[in-house]
């Protein structure tokens, strides 16, 4: 009986999580509204998880976090509670960008005040996800529990995916598209202006020569090769072409002596 | 790109600044503090686009070299952080940094991300002389500048030809150019890679307490050769 349950339970609960994907990822087309992504997390993660509540925090412009959802107006406070106080579990996950859990805030923790208004609310374990894009951190989704006990690593996990999604759509619209495309164009250039003063270094190494006469040589040989500044310089750091092929460059025997 | 007028014409503006290389002036008048940096990172290697004073031009070759200080993380993060005072929260961080920082008379330091829409350039450092909070309004303006401050780097490299670094955004590479032309100049003295090169440079200039910029002057003016030191050449310091 029990293990029917069980497993009707699980059904469902997959069957949830799917949905709850493509609820999120349908709101990347066409116009949305981030907090209502937001809210729509939330509220599924206190019925997927073993949560009993969870709030979201988000960075504004100036790195301030706002508390943007909670499922209750008790998480709401508590979260206020720790941007007053600059201190505790989700503020922890925002700084450092890693999962932060605590199974147990009635035991001694690192954010004592925290503990005993969690506790208080009747939340004596908390875990924080980051909201993230590649390094950035964009604030964080805060599980509460009613129990003493650690989310599952499954729970944590999916948690985390589901956080994933919707940092997606908090950042996907086409102001950002261009935007990125636009740091990558700066990334590049930046990139390959750097490989042009190291493959100097190179042929004023190999060839011993100044500095002046190694970028001489460096765009004699683009030129009479048809090829690009830095693309010829990225290529000689990178290894796919020699020194040697900078046919002007060879090493020249060894002076006699250093002096004079 | 939908900007307010108002930013569209600060960042015109801001062009102007970093042509005639008073961009940072700028910033530290309009924040009213005692210094600020602007720095261009891409990916790991970062250089600075102008700073205010030297004492800050220190304080950003440690960073560069450490990889770890207040600039490194907002940049990482995305985020700014703010070090209004060096707490024992600051010294676990940023040991190092906040040696040099309180060496030097810098007594707070406020990095912001140059950060738009999702995309990162770099970053702009203010410095203080003394502890403390900037206020509401310095902190407003900051969130201000950095936007005006990301569009008028991306708008110079917009104008620049296709992968070529605009002329306004040379500096960022020429301030550390021997450590990249050393670093080649290394790479083929001990058969390396660029990359391993300068992690050699960086140990010898650690084994031998100097900065990593005047070891690189010192292997360009051919002064020193690291092949020609058995320590160097294994890696050992």
């Amino acid at each position: 009986m029990a293990s029917q349950s069980d497993e009707s339970r699980e059904k469902t609960r997959h069957a949830l999580t799917a949905s709850t994907f493509v609820e999120i990822v349908d709101t990347l087309v066409g116009d949305f509204d981030v907090i209502e992504v937001l809210t729509l997390l939330s509220a599924r993660c206190v019925e997927l998880l073993d949560a009993s509540a969870a709030g979201i925090l988000l960075a504004d412009a100036s790195g301030r976090l706002r508390v943007i959802g909670a499922s209750t107006e008790q998480i709401e406070l508590l979260e206020l509670f720790q941007i007053q106080n600059d201190d505790g579990p989700c503020l922890e996950c925002f700084r450092t960008g890693a999962t932060v859990m605590n199974g147990d805030l009635r035991a001694p923790s690192p954010w004592p005040e925290f503990a005993i208004e969690s506790v208080r609310a009747g939340f004596p374990s908390v875990c924080a996800v980051p909201l993230r894009l590649n390094d950035v951190i964009l604030g964080c989704l805060n599980l509460f529990l009613s129990v003493p006990a650690l989310l599952s690593p499954q729970d944590v996990a999916l948690a985390q995916a589901l956080a994933d999604v919707a940092s997606i759509a908090i950042v996907q619209d086409e102001v950002t598209r261009k935007a990125a495309i636009r740091e990558g164009q700066l990334r590049r250039a930046l990139d390959s202006r750097i490989a042009i003063e190291q493959a100097k270094g190179m042929i004023a190494e190999r060839g011993r020569v100044d500095m002046d006469e190694a970028f001489s040589l460096l765009r004699a040989f683009a030129r009479n090769n048809n090829r690009g500044l830095s693309e010829v310089a990225e290529s000689l750091v990178a290894g796919t072409i020699t020194i040697d092929s900078l046919a002007q460059v060879r090493r020249p025997p060894r002076p006699p002596s250093r002096g004079g | 790109m939908n900007l307010e007028q108002s930013t569209r014409i600060a960042v015109a503006l801001g062009r102007e600044a970093a042509r005639s290389s008073s961009l940072c002036g700028v910033c530290v008048e309009v924040l009213v503090v005692a210094g600020a940096g602007i720095t261009i990172m891409g990916g790991r290697q970062t250089g600075p686009v102008c700073v205010s004073n030297k004492r800050m031009a220190a304080l950003e070759d440690l960073q560069f070299v450490s990889g770890v200080g207040p600039c490194q993380d907002a940049f990482r993060f995305g985020h700014p952080v703010h070090a209004p005072r060096f707490d024992a929260s600051a010294v676990s961080r940023w040991p190092t940094f906040v040696d040099l920082a309180n060496a030097s008379g810098v007594g707070a330091v406020f990095a912001y991300p140059l950060t738009n829409n999702g995309a990162k350039v770099g970053v702009l450092t203010i410095y203080q002389d003394h502890e403390g909070d900037l206020t509401d309004a310095q902190n407003d303006d900051s969130v201000a500048l950095v936007e005006v401050l990301t569009e008028t780097v991306l708008s110079l490299q917009d104008a620049a030809p296709v992968g070529t670094l605009a002329a306004e955004l040379e500096d960022s590479v020429l301030y550390r150019a021997q450590i990249y032309q050393a670093s080649g100049m290394v790479a083929v003295q001990l058969h390396t890679s660029v990359a391993d090169a300068l992690v050699r440079i960086r140990a010898h200039a650690f084994g031998n307490a100097r900065t990593v910029t005047e070891v690189a002057a010192d292997i360009v003016t051919r002064r020193l050769r690291l092949g020609d030191d058995p320590t160097d050449r294994e890696g050992e310091v």
